[in-house]
């Protein structure tokens, strides 16, 4: 069974800072990492190659950078990697992401199932996946816990939903894009390390792919970013003085003065 | 009312958590304070100098020998001084020199230096340019890694913490350039290394009032092993290095100029298990005999190992720890620094090499590469005593006066299997239930003995003076990275012996002639 995992580069940070002139994100000093939902994909195709064989490759699009990140896939057993780098894939939203994809995946040819992330922690639009399987033509299911079954032409799996889960069953080829927690990631192991050392990351150009420039890139993107800005809260701290007695008179009356305390 | 009123409480039960530390041990004291800064410092000592009170320094209370649990008298807690003072750049060192006060907590100092963003309102313009020189170079860092990172770096000086990654950059000591220090008489010293040496074992140094200090250090040598036991002395020494180590008794360190290094721009981490424990140590001589020294080697016996593996199946918050196949039996992690890629590369596959030739497989292997993964490397080692303190704990439901006895005793290299195969000996014979794990790149495995009733805690106690009488008689040290506190004072004085103990005191003596500070810390 041949797998394809896409995957992102996106940054390490749990507190996102803002230039507060350019409304952009700051990402001097802050590392790149695997878009943490994309390690959920990676194991998962790991494992279905542990029991089934076949192989799993790894696809990315983004800058020179992430082959150190797809460099490190390769390390955990994932045994090719491709990175569709150009400066005219830049700034694709996620339709000029899919459609880029799609032609990574097409150029990669020999493949039954794609897994992807539910999302990336950087847009948090988790369109990529089901919008990729639209370009290709074939059946997807997002939000995917676990694989229920694989046979010779179809794929069995849980997805959940807001009031429990639904089990679901798609004819191969198919993308699937799974949840956190759907696996545990795998660690490197020194065996696996080592026959990475001898592994190239592809990179993909547009000419690579026949990308149509009128569909990647800026001019690929439908989505206009008007505005991106930090929401203001009108946020205002008292600080009360007095004695622990004295304060927690104060605050009982404060908080009944803006009707916090419920029915008189 | 005198401003000493406000800063001297006597409500001590508004305070009680002050009266013990991390080590567990709980004490008694009539007041408390905490000083912001040096002249409230010195007006507390000109009222607590009328009746001559004792007086405990502490600093964050992270400390597990009881060094900061009080005996009595007057706390003097050190953590409003959290202020990063400035920044230098030393030509002659190459390296950037940060000011600190004293009760600074390592975790702010990696965050500010990993930032690179400091408070800087009160810094000079000299501290400022060298910000600006900070933040046009790569990213700097202060190396010592005691697991408890909520540690002061006051409380860190004063024991000499040390951590993983001692091994390859050295404890504490080597990264303080200077320290100010506040005698208990209110006079205050300030030592620069390089600048204050001792002439063989003999030192004057001059206060800022003027006054002379002359003595001698004691004449004891010290274990050349790693070691946090007794003041550190040696011929022609800086005389910064008596006070790093002095767990609080010469005087009250207020401020420190911490030397910073170039951090390595990668980092690989390795834990390797092998099926045996001979296995393991066979690989562990192997790897720190390479050229490229690794930052740390750190170990795991197949108890350990054990434990986690229970702890997984039953706390949720240790699910997260990896699956360890039944062949998994100890475990080695060793960290590589370096600045290439292709250089740390290399350190993976000459350990590689020593993987197999010790008997080792390639596939029963974690590698880090990236931050994410250190991180679970680096929360499975923290899982270990962790899972220890959780074991404890629930025996004390049923038990409780039952502590786990953790040792921290090192040896020289020659030594390491001997010291591992007689703590294993002894565990077995007395029936004890143990873990052992640590940092074995110095012969320096902490052996926790968990106790399951007194009978064991007596035997394990007993187990734990036995191996210290064993260790000294290798040349080794009863405390490693932990310090004396108040806890092993019957070590220490095996270790050095009645005289080395009187040079100690005497050595005090002329710091802190009445014994106020830290009464009960290592004598």
């Amino acid at each position: 069974m041949n797998i394809i995992v896409c995957v992102k580069q996106v940054p390490d940070t749990t507190e996102v800072k803002m230039n507060p002139e350019t409304n952009t994100i700051i990402r001097e000093g802050v590392e790149s990492v695997v878009n943490p939902f994309d390690a959920f994909a990676i194991e998962e195709g790991l494992k279905i190659k542990d029991v089934y064989g076949g192989k799993v490759t790894a696809l990315s699009m983004g800058i020179p950078d992430a082959v150190q990140m797809l460099k490190e896939i390769l390390a955990l057993g994932v045994d090719d990697a491709v990175l569709l780098s150009d400066r005219k894939f830049a700034g694709a939203d996620s339709l000029a992401t899919a459609y880029a994809l799609s032609l990574g995946v097409k150029k990669i040819n020999d493949f039954d199932l794609i897994i992807c992330g539910k999302q990336a922690t950087d847009g948090d639009t988790a369109q990529v996946g089901p919008s990729l399987a639209e370009k290709l033509g074939i059946s997807h299911c997002t939000y995917v816990s676990h694989i229920e079954e694989i046979g010779s032409d179809y794929i069995r799996v849980k997805k959940l939903v807001d009031d429990g889960y639904e089990i679901i069953e798609l004819s191969l080829p198919a993308v699937i894009t799974v949840e956190k927690g759907i696996n545990r990631p795998r660690i490197p192991s020194i065996k696996h390390f080592k026959n990475a050392l001898e592994k190239e990351v592809l990179i993909w150009t547009t000419a690579d792919v026949a990308a149509d420039s009128q569909l990647i890139g800026l001019s690929g993107s439908p989505t206009q970013v008007v505005r991106t800005f930090i929401p203001q809260y009108n946020k205002e701290i008292q600080i009360l003085e007095g004695t622990p007695d004295q304060q927690a008179k104060d605050l009982m009356e404060k908080l009944a003065a803006e009707n916090f305390l419920g029915c008189e | 009312m005198k401003m000493v009123d406000n800063l001297i409480r006597t409500s001590m039960q508004e305070y009680e958590e002050y009266l013990r530390d991390e080590s567990r041990l709980a004490g008694t004291a009539q007041s408390i304070s905490f000083p912001k800064d040096e002249n409230e410092i010195l007006e507390i000592l000109a009222a607590l100098s009328q009746d001559k009170i004792p007086i405990t320094v502490q600093g964050a209370r992270t400390g597990i020998a009881g060094g900061a649990a009080p005996e009595s008298g007057h706390i003097l807690n050190l953590n409003k001084m959290d202020q990063i003072l400035g920044l230098r750049y030393d030509e002659n060192l190459k390296t950037f020199l940060l000011k600190v006060q004293t009760g600074v907590l390592l975790s702010e100092i990696r965050e500010a230096l990993l930032k690179k963003t400091f408070a800087v309102s009160n810094w000079s313009q000299k501290s400022l340019d060298a910000l600006e020189l900070l933040k046009n170079s790569r990213t700097y860092f202060f190396s010592p890694d005691p697991t408890e990172t909520s540690a002061s770096i006051g409380g860190m000086v004063a024991c000499n913490a040390s951590g993983a990654r001692s091994f390859k950059y050295g404890s504490t000591r080597k990264h303080i350039e200077a320290l100010r220090i506040i005698l208990v008489d209110g006079d205050t010293i300030f030592v620069r290394r390089g600048e204050h040496k001792t002439q063989g074992r003999s030192f004057i140094v001059k206060t800022e009032s003027g006054r002379t200090i002359e003595g001698n250090v004691p004449k004891y040598m010290m274990p050349n092993v790693k070691n946090a036991s007794g003041y550190y002395v040696e011929d022609d020494m800086d005389l910064v290095d008596v006070f790093i180590g002095c767990e609080g008794t010469l005087g009250i360190i207020t401020e420190i100029d911490l030397r910073l290094l170039p951090h390595p721009k990668y980092i690989y981490c390795l834990t390797t298990f092998f099926t045996s424990e001979d296995k393991a140590l066979k690989y562990i001589r192997a790897v720190r005999e390479k050229e490229e020294k690794p930052a740390s080697i750190e170990y795991f016996n197949h108890k350990a190992l054990n434990l986690l593996r229970e702890q997984k199946k039953s706390k949720p918050a240790f699910s997260d720890i990896l699956d360890m196949p039944d062949h998994f039996h100890t475990a080695v992690y060793v960290e590589y620094h370096g600045d290439l890629e292709e250089a740390v590369t290399n350190m993976i596959l000459e350990a590689s090499k020593a993987i197999v030739a010790c008997g080792g497989r390639e596939e029963d292997t974690w590698l880090a590469l990236n931050t994410q993964t250190m991180q679970q490397l680096h929360a499975f080692r923290h899982a270990v005593p962790e899972s220890v303190n959780l074991l404890i704990d629930e025996r004390r439901k049923t038990e409780p006066n039952l502590t786990k006895l953790g040792t921290d005793m090192a040896v020289p290299d020659e030594q390491l299997e001997e010291i591992i195969d007689l703590y294993n000996t002894c565990l077995q014979k007395e029936g004890l239930d143990s873990v052992t794990f640590g940092h074995i790149g110095n012969n320096h495995v902490h052996v926790n003995i968990l106790p399951r009733n007194q009978d064991d805690y007596a035997k394990g106690k007993s187990l734990y003076t036995k191996w210290a009488s064993e260790v000294i008689k290798m040349g080794g040290t009863v405390s490693a990275e932990h310090g004396i506190g108040k806890m092993k004072k019957t070590l220490l004085k095996e270790m050095l012996g009645e005289e080395g103990i009187n040079e100690m005191k005497a050595l005090k003596a002329l710091f802190d002639v009445d014994f106020r500070l830290n009464p009960g810390n290592l004598f």
